[in-house]
């Protein structure tokens, strides 16, 4: 009991955040949604530790862990989309299922090339610091 | 009175269905039991039997829909957990999902014109490797639909998990960072349950590269779609 109690505090917390967001967004024209801008006021606020993580780390457990739950309502919506599964739907998931496979190809052979240039930069900062002493 | 009666059938109906699909899913654990997916179908299905439409279904589905900002917000404590990791490799990380935010954005616009689809189809694909509660916001930003949206970010992420091992294998992506990026940011939540598969970095990576794609790419949506004269 005290542990449901404490994560329908936290995720009160969370939701005030969220709501802060929302409020943000539309009073000083942000682009980003207002659940972005939530997240990046609780990062800010747990890296200056004004936050304590244990304030908020069960409830946000709990909405993670539970993330696709929450997502259902949201994808039923595709009921009313009877389109998708035509003809037309067939192209669409191959592109879909096109970009990604070019996606993952470049995010990761880029990130692995970065990676190698970074480790090499590190290693020649290491040897012109050894031959100047 | 009766309204909100519905509502607890609907929430209870939700839950219990998602909580039996996420046994099976753990029990088999295959792509295509993804628990999302199979309480969608079987709550469309139901709805479909009786009759009943999406508006109906939603009376008590809002409730449920109301904790994605709350989750949205959340998603601030694993990137702030994992902030050494992320600092130790910045520039890999920053650059790989920066190149995986364009990659996927373009690519799917440029494959969708080549196939001459319809501008707001267009624009309900460009948000599809970000994870679909951002995703949804991105597409009606832009003046795309979300429901198609989250149909596109759901196959996005089965692609990703299904392929990445193959991928990886094909074109040399040996390195946990890689690895991670490639998955987090083609296939968000779904590709970075697939790296649990592998070690405890490439999850971490994953994970946080996710959460990067989703703050840049809720912002980079407008640009693309500025660039391409949408």
């Amino acid at each position: 009991m005290m542990y449901t109690t404490k994560v329908i505090f936290q995720i009160g917390i969370l939701f005030g955040l969220f709501y802060i967001g929302s409020y943000l967004k539309d009073l000083l024209h942000i682009p980003l949604p207002g659940s972005i801008i939530g997240l990046l006021l609780l990062l800010i606020l747990l890296l200056l530790k004004i936050l304590p993580i244990h304030w908020v780390q069960d409830g946000a457990n709990v909405l993670i862990t539970f993330l696709p739950l929450l997502l259902v309502p949201a994808t039923v919506s595709v009921m009313n989309e009877p389109s998708l599964f035509s003809g037309k739907g067939v192209i669409l998931f191959g592109i879909i299922i096109g970009s990604t496979i070019v996606t993952m190809i470049s995010a990761g052979w880029g990130s692995q090339h970065l990676e190698r240039i970074a480790k090499k930069r590190k290693e020649n900062v290491r040897c012109n610091n050894s031959l100047s002493q | 009175m009766q309204q909100f009666l519905v509502s607890i059938i609907i929430v209870v109906l939700t839950v219990g269905m998602y909580l039996g699909m996420n046994r099976l899913y753990l029990k088999y654990s295959f792509a295509f039991l993804l628990p999302l997916l199979t309480t969608t179908i079987a709550i469309i299905v139901i709805l479909s039997v009786l009759q009943l439409s999406y508006e109906t279904y939603m009376i008590g589905g809002e409730w449920i829909n109301q904790l994605l900002g709350p989750a949205v917000v959340a998603l601030a404590l694993p990137l702030y957990k994992q902030r050494k990791t992320l600092m130790s490799q910045l520039v890999p990380i920053v650059g790989g999902v920066l190149i995986g935010l364009v990659v996927g954005m373009i690519s799917g616009v440029l494959l969708a014109e080549v196939f001459g689809v319809s501008e707001n189809l267009i624009l309900s694909i460009i948000p599809k490797s970000i994870t679909t509660p951002v995703a949804i916001q991105v597409a009606s930003a832009i003046g795309g639909i979300p429901s198609l949206t989250i149909v596109f970010v759901l196959l996005a992420g089965l692609t990703g998990a299904v392929l990445g091992p193959l991928i990886f294998r094909w074109f040399r992506i040996t390195s946990p960072i890689g690895r991670g990026i490639a998955f987090g940011s083609a296939s968000h939540a779904i590709g970075t349950s697939k790296a649990k598969e592998f070690d405890e970095l490439t999850v971490s990576i994953s994970s946080v590269s996710m959460t990067l794609s989703a703050i840049l790419g809720s912002s980079f949506g407008t640009l693309v779609v500025w660039l391409f004269n949408m």
